[in-house]
């Protein structure tokens, strides 16, 4: 518990910016829509001209894209997009952290197993991204009521931010296997916004060529918002591959930690 | 009873470095000393001991128990401190001191008083703005704040002023009377020897020698320095048991073991004009040791 604590006192500072940040995105977001949903009929005119694959690129689909939801599902692109930095930054940091501010030892010569430290440090990375995400749903919804023309439906609403969550787990994943795999990360924003914005490429760049085999590779992909618009449900094949990344992932990153040779500063 | 039992400790890091059969034991309540060049191996023995790094082959018991399997029970009673320490920068030094005994399932905070007093450390400012020796003292707190019954020190001294030095011997000269065993590796001869009741010297990863200190000081070397009326060929004096031969000028000086009286009538021989005749230091036993293994 002390740990978790320490943990969690330690991404204080930056689990509140984070989440800052994408409350503030999606209030400047939903707060253009009454606007957009205006002029609608003069939107779609002015869209209808850019060439279709840019317009998936941008995470819109016309036929809903005036829609409340369909407009929030075009936001939470851009929601994503810094939720799975922020996700990925924690998770490379909770290990590397230790070993970059030479701090390792001191830890670790504590009477407790590194499986305690890294179930520890796992717990208080995902009390952060919960926080994050419970006060970016809050902010969300009151937004969404605030500006809605006609009720929307809140189970869809939520089904969809949620996803952020998910992506964001596959991110942190990731992130813990790279901290525990690479010796000495000097600095975890390269790696993190690296590993992001490459896979945020490719599922901009398979969007719009309308390919399907990539939306295995990127996580952005995993959650087709439209499908659950549609479908209130998600893809369950996605759901287990996600799973099962997660749960392999963190069952690696506690082995390899377990065994590694923590040296000399 | 043994604190700790190494045996046929070995670890390689790919090619060269490493330690390669390291063996030998701290018995309960007793101060050893762990003598031996940088890069000889002190460190790397260390850690394993605390299993931060895990050997190649052979292994090490602590109280009984296998140091690599048992880590997180034993290291409830070691104290370690670090030859460079760092912590959390942007935390209070008390609050590192708390948090620190927060792993010891037991109230810290009276030793961490009175261990702060003697050592003259400043619990509210932040780590941050402490200069290196200060850390070095939120380490000695740190490392001594949970009474373990060993304690492990990797060139603990460095960064700290004489007078801590001698206040933080003073302290660990308490803790052993209090009955906790004390590893002290060191490439300082000087203070292994105020310090410990035996020594193992290392070099290049393996151990060379494990004595008792008084024995390594006894051992019958005599330090002879002769001064000549005229210029000898020091080869006069190059006889067995000698070591260590030099000549400067019309000063001859070496290292000699062995029977004195053989020594002293090669010396009567001669016109001398001074003649000095002392117990070498360790240090100097210490250079020897290494000439003649090299």
């Amino acid at each position: 518990m002390n740990m978790f604590l320490h943990e969690l006192r330690a991404y204080r500072k930056s689990t509140i910016i984070w989440t800052c940040s994408l409350t503030t995105l999606v209030i400047l977001f939903l707060s253009m829509y009454p606007a957009i949903a205006k002029d609608a009929a003069d939107f779609k005119k002015i869209l209808d001209n850019y060439p279709a694959a840019v317009i998936k690129a941008l995470g819109f689909s016309l036929d809903s894209f005036f829609s409340l939801l369909g407009f929030y599902s075009a936001t939470l692109t851009y929601v994503l997009l810094c939720g799975s930095i922020q996700a990925m930054n924690l998770g490379t940091s909770i290990i590397s952290k230790e070993a970059r501010d030479k701090t390792a030892d001191f830890l670790l010569t504590k009477p407790v197993s590194r499986s305690q430290i890294m179930t520890a440090k796992l717990f208080a990375v995902l009390t952060s991204l919960v926080m994050t995400n419970v006060i970016y749903i809050i902010a969300a919804s009151l937004m969404a009521s605030a500006v809605q023309a006609e009720p929307i439906n809140y189970k869809l609403f939520f089904m969809l931010s949620i996803t952020v969550f998910f992506v964001q787990l596959m991110f942190m994943s990731l992130g813990i296997i790279v901290s525990v795999i690479v010796p000495k990360i000097k600095s975890v924003l390269p790696i993190s916004m690296g590993t992001v914005f490459s896979f945020f490429i490719v599922s901009m760049l398979s969007s719009s060529i309308g390919d399907t085999t990539s939306r295995f590779i990127t996580p952005f992909k995993y959650y087709d918002l439209m499908y659950i618009i549609k479908n209130s449900a998600y893809e369950t094949p996605y759901i287990m591959i996600e799973l099962l990344f997660i749960v392999t992932t963190i069952t690696l990153s506690y082995i390899i930690y377990s065994k590694k040779d923590i040296h000399a500063v | 009873m043994n604190s700790i039992e190494i045996k046929n400790l070995t670890k390689t890091y790919g090619t060269a470095r490493g330690i390669t059969d390291v063996s030998f034991n701290v018995e309960d309540g007793e101060i050893f000393g762990f003598i031996g060049p940088n890069g000889a191996g002190k460190s790397t023995t260390i850690r394993t001991l605390l299993a931060l790094i895990y050997p190649t082959s052979g292994g090490a018991k602590i109280f009984g128990k296998d140091c690599i399997k048992f880590a997180p029970e034993i290291a409830k009673e070691i104290g370690y401190l670090p030859s460079e320490v760092f912590y959390y920068d942007n935390m209070r030094v008390i609050d590192l001191l708390k948090y620190s005994a927060s792993f010891y399932r037991k109230d810290c905070s009276k030793r961490i008083n009175e261990l702060s007093e003697i050592m003259e450390l400043d619990l509210k400012k932040k780590i941050d703005d402490l200069s290196f020796g200060n850390k070095k003292k939120v380490g000695i707190v740190q490392g001594l704040l949970h009474e373990p019954k060993l304690i492990i020190l990797d060139e603990p001294t460095s960064g700290l002023d004489p007078l801590m030095q001698q206040k933080f011997f003073d302290l660990l000269k308490d803790e052993n009377k209090k009955g906790a065993a004390i590893l002290f590796s060191s490439h300082i001869l000087s203070e292994v020897q105020k310090m410990c009741n035996r020594v193992a010297i290392i070099k290049e990863g393996k151990i060379i020698t494990v004595e008792k200190i008084s024995t390594l000081e006894e051992n019958n070397y005599k330090k002879i320095k002769v001064e000549m009326k005229s210029t000898v060929d020091k080869d006069y004096f190059n006889i067995s048991g000698v070591s260590n031969l030099e000549a400067k000028d019309n000063i001859i000086s070496f290292l000699f073991k062995g029977n004195l009286n053989l020594i002293m009538k090669k010396i009567s021989d001669m016109e001398i004009s001074n003649v000095w005749i002392e117990e070498p230091d360790l240090e100097e036993i210490f250079i020897h040791y290494y000439a003649k293994e090299g």
